[in-house]
């Protein structure tokens, strides 16, 4: 394994979380709050050992799949352990673990957070955890391939390792120019939204903070009541921009484009937004309170919906208090989650997609043994490859989320609330049900459940086998055998050479 | 993305590559390496994915003379097709469709089968396309070449033939051993221009304090018909080949003997196809067509192996072209050319001492290349010829000087060149000139110039 190549990539990694860390700066300096210092110390640590780490760059580029599986899973852990170092430093969040919590948590946009009172926080902290949201959202490995001319190698691993989807496709030929493209749509995407909340006459901090927190399908909420304290206006446009974060970023692209005809045709799309009418129906009619106005309680169904499903995690009204209908769907459509290709997590869409299709193939070969079925999806027939990779992910996230449930269910609370927390935390969405409702939190989980969540939200966020990859023994058994061969060849080598 | 071209080199063109084969592949990664976008459409789900894995381009599945394919590879933007698929019919439909339904793009079409060779100019100009490349017969001219100069290893023509650069490797004992590059002027009383030496892996542009020694692998610029008088000066005496035995008889054998019969050779095919010795020996006549087994020992000395003098193993597969090159070479004062189609070891090639070895897909490709860097900068200059030499290591190019390059008229002490360049030869109207530090570039002249540098697309890439 190229062991050089990946630190290169991860001294990158830290160079650009400094950069971002200038943001809670010049947050701090208009606020005028001292807590600015612990990120400049921060900035200046991220710095050094990013500079140490790219110091020379590597000779050899060869760069396959295994190296940035694990390239991917090491910088989403390196970016969170020194992302959570300030809010151990201010003291906000005292213990490493439950910073570690927050921080893993607002870089893989879950949202789940261990803060019983957020109202508390320092601005320029604040503004961090809804920033961890913005930038884990597109991945800080497609920011790293937008402005870093990467030499040699196929990058194109990176951008599949981290980006979500069953098949992950390029725009234009080049991985720089798709992984720019992406994040200029999701700049654009923020600003539009923050925008709109200002028209809202929301305060622009705290539009922006919600704006990150939105683009990234995050949902770390400035106020404790999350959204529900704005005006119906602002809860409109949140949920709107929460359901195009969760659209499939190609779709935008077809739309810069002008073609218009094949960005409505997107199979993905036309399925999402038919889920999310129907959930939406569903609910209104389920929970519907005669107290409040029809608008109201769309509105609420709406949001509850988007938020849920795109798992952002905001909310706007005590779900937990639903009939029990209403709550089973919203825990089905976290595991639905947002399209692929969007920031948004889950299992997405086109895998429930092209499951589905493909269980209907299965039945056909049983109507008629010597039929050919191919699957089709997009208008393109699926290779049995993607099939097969559906179909397995679908069988590690039942395992996956089986053994986390054990392992959380040791801190003896009830099914719904082990059961929800691990949900809520793997499929990346933040609130659950009962004891991790909308209006409770993560704190009361012990240090191991809480490892166990950090580790699903990581899985989560990047699709599972990165990860995997990471706990593979063989993996590292080979690499360090490698090493040693390549090791004693040199020694022979230099041996004859004298 | 029109903001994004913005940004990069204004040169990068929009290519799609239909068909990913061999030469598909080759262009791809050349391509690639100059800055281009690049979209490949293969029928072969698993080609495109292979090739899109380890080079940065986009991979469509389909046919690509299917207008939705081609549309979908983003025909409206692109710049240039070029249709290399196995088939030439295909090929030539893809850049037809291409060239009506996409807007100002340019059409490569790669046209093999003998049944076109006559009317490809015509082709070409009927269909509207920029290029049509022909590996095969590219390959057979480039044997040809070598077999008039049995001595060197490769042959590389410029200036439409006017200029030839020659490599060949310096014999024990030869008169060149030891001297310096300063002292060669004693022996060549004509003009010359030692290019590019290789000694020990290492290439480097020689300065004139640069000693030689024996196996070194060395290149000289001269004018054509000075090229003889160059080995005949070292001792390296030498009659071009008078006959030919060449195994296989495939495309390029028929293009080879077609070419050396044309030049008055004596060419023997051996073809162990019953049905296709009938069809060469309907199309050349004058060819002896021999129908057996050209693998076989006994039947090579049957046929006078031992006495040939050149020897020419053409079939389908690298390694059986490889091993009858091996088995001739002990053969002592027989001349063998190696057509190497797939096989990628470079080093292991290198390191078998083949002697001449021609690669059909480089030189495609390095025909297309300098089609596409004379189209990315065409203000100043046009490349005409562009040839990689050592691995890609050096390359020798060939400029068309136009009117308004910034070179023009200056002599050349006076420019500010880069470093690890030589402007090797000028070509004036036919005449060769090896230029000294008074001369000057003119309008109208082709400048040869070689460097080590890559990606040089205009003359003005010579300056600082």
């Amino acid at each position: 394994m190229n062991t050089k190549s990946i630190t290169y990539i991860l001294g990158w990694i830290l160079k650009i979380e400094a950069a971002f860390m200038s943001l809670p700066i010049l947050t701090a300096l208009i606020y005028g709050e001292e807590q600015g210092w612990t990120f400049v110390l921060v900035m200046a640590l991220c710095l050094l050992c990013g500079a140490l780490l790219t110091g020379r760059k590597p000779k050899n580029p060869s760069f396959y799949a295994r190296e940035a599986f694990v390239a991917t899973a090491l910088g989403w852990i390196v970016m969170s352990a020194f992302g959570c170092i300030p809010f151990v430093l201010t003291g906000e969040i005292p213990r490493f673990i439950d910073a570690l919590f927050e921080t893993v948590s607002g870089f893989t946009t879950t949202g789940a957070s261990i803060m019983p009172d957020v109202e508390i926080m320092s601005h320029c902290s604040m503004i961090w955890r809804c920033f961890t949201h913005w930038i884990g959202g597109m991945g800080v490995l497609v920011f790293l391939l937008a402005v870093l001319p990467m030499v040699g190698g196929s990058n194109m691993h990176l951008m599949k390792a981290e980006s979500p989807g069953p098949s992950v496709g390029k725009l234009v030929p080049k991985v720089r120019f798709t992984a720019q493209i992406l994040y200029r749509l999701y700049i654009v995407l923020t600003v539009a939204e923050f925008v709109f909340l200002l028209l809202g006459k929301m305060d622009p901090y705290e539009a922006l903070c919600t704006a990150f927190g939105t683009a990234g399908t995050g949902g770390f909420g400035v106020k404790n009541s999350s959204i529900g304290g704005y005006s119906p206006y602002i809860q409109w446009v949140v949920t709107v921009f929460m359901i195009l974060f969760g659209v499939n970023f190609n779709v935008y692209f077809l739309l810069l484009m002008c073609k218009f005809r094949d960005a409505f045709h997107c199979e993905e799309m036309r399925w999402y937004l038919t889920v999310i009418a129907a959930a939406t129906l569903l609910i209104f009619a389920n929970a519907y309170d005669a107290a409040l106005t029809v608008e109201n309680n769309l509105r609420i169904a709406a949001f509850q919906v988007a938020s849920i499903i795109t798992t952002t995690g905001y909310s706007t009204a005590d779900f937990q208090l639903w009939p029990e209908f209403s709550k089973t769907i919203l825990v089905m459509l976290m595991f639905v989650g947002a399209c692929a290709g969007s920031t948004g997590g889950g299992l997405k869409v086109s895998r429930f997609v092209i499951a589905a299709k493909s269980l209907r193939a299965y039945l056909v070969s049983f109507l008629h043994p010597r039929a050919v079925h191919k699957v089709k999806f997009e208008g393109k027939s699926v290779e049995e490859d993607t099939l097969r990779a559906v179909q397995l992910y679908f069988v590690t996230v039942i395992f996956i989320v089986a053994a986390s449930v054990l392992l959380v269910s040791l801190d003896n609370f009830d099914l719904i609330t082990t059961f929800t927390a691990v949900t809520a935390t793997f499929n990346n969405i933040g609130p659950g049900l009962n004891g991790v409702g909308p209006t409770s939190n993560f704190a009361a989980f012990g240090d191991l459940s809480k490892c166990v969540m950090i580790f699903d939200m990581l899985a989560g966020r990047l699709e599972i086998f990165p990860l995997l990859m990471l706990l593979y023994p063989p993996l590292w058994r080979e690499s360090i055998s490698e090493s040693r061969r390549r090791k004693r060849r040199r020694a022979s080598a230099m041996g004859t050479d004298a | 993305m029109q903001a994004n071209t913005a940004k990069v080199k204004p040169g990068r063109l929009h290519i799609i590559i239909v068909g990913c084969g061999k030469v598909g592949h080759t262009l791809t990664e050349q391509l690639v390496r100059e800055g281009h976008d690049v979209t490949i459409v293969d029928v072969s789900e698993r080609v495109i994915r292979d090739t899109a894995e380890v080079y940065d381009v986009m991979g469509i599945r389909g046919n690509g003379a299917s207008l939705n394919v081609l549309m979908e590879a983003g025909l409206k933007e692109a710049d240039l097709i070029i249709a290399v698929t196995g088939s030439d019919e295909l090929n030539l439909l893809c850049c037809t469709i291409a060239k009506k339904a996409g807007g100002e793009l340019a059409a490569i079409a790669r046209v093999r089968n003998p049944d076109y060779a006559e009317e490809l100019p015509y082709l070409r100009q009927q269909l509207g396309l920029s290029m049509i490349i022909n590996p095969e017969l590219e390959a057979a001219r480039e044997i040809a070449r070598l077999l008039s100069r049995p001595q060197a290893l490769t042959v590389s023509a410029f200036a439409k033939g006017h200029a030839e650069l020659v490599r060949f490797k310096i014999p024990s004992g030869n008169v060149l051993c030891g001297r310096s590059i300063m002292q060669l002027d004693n022996l060549f009383r004509f003009g010359y221009l030692v290019c590019a030496v290789e000694r020990d892996g290492s290439v480097s542009i020689p300065s004139g304090s640069f000693v030689l020694h024996e196996g070194d692998d060395i290149t000289i610029l001269a004018s054509s018909h000075d090229v003889h008088c160059i080995f005949d000066s070292i001792g390296m005496r030498g009659q071009a080949v008078k006959s030919c035995m060449i195994i296989g008889g495939g495309k390029s054998s028929y293009y080879l003997a077609k070419q050396l019969l044309e030049q008055k050779l004596e060419v023997k095919i051996i073809e162990s196809n019953r049905q296709r010795c009938e069809e060469l020996s309907t199309l050349l006549p004058e060819a002896l067509v021999i129908c057996g087994d050209g693998g076989d020992e006994e039947l090579l000395k049957e046929e006078g192996i031992g006495s040939a003098e050149a020897f020419v193993p053409l079939t389908g597969l690298d390694e059986e072209n490889i091993l009858l090159t091996l088995y001739a070479k002990r053969i002592p004062g027989l001349k063998t050319i190696t057509k190497i189609n797939r096989i990628t070891f470079n080093d292991v090639i290198d390191g078998l001492e083949l002697g001449s070895v021609v690669y059909p897909k480089y030189i495609t490709s390095e025909a297309i290349i300098a089609y596409v860097r004379a189209r990315q900068n065409s203000i100043g200059s046009n490349v005409e010829t562009l040839y990689h030499m050592f691995d890609n290591r050096v390359e020798a190019i060939e400029f068309h000087v136009k009117k308004d390059a910034p070179v023009c008229g200056v002599p050349l002490m006076q420019l500010r060149k880069k470093d690890h360049l030589l402007i090797a030869c000028i070509n004036r109207g036919g005449r060769i000139i090896f230029p000294r530090g008074q001369d000057a570039i003119m309008e109208g002249d082709s400048v040869i110039i070689v460097t080590t540098h890559t990606g040089f697309g205009d003359i003005s890439d010579i300056l600082r």
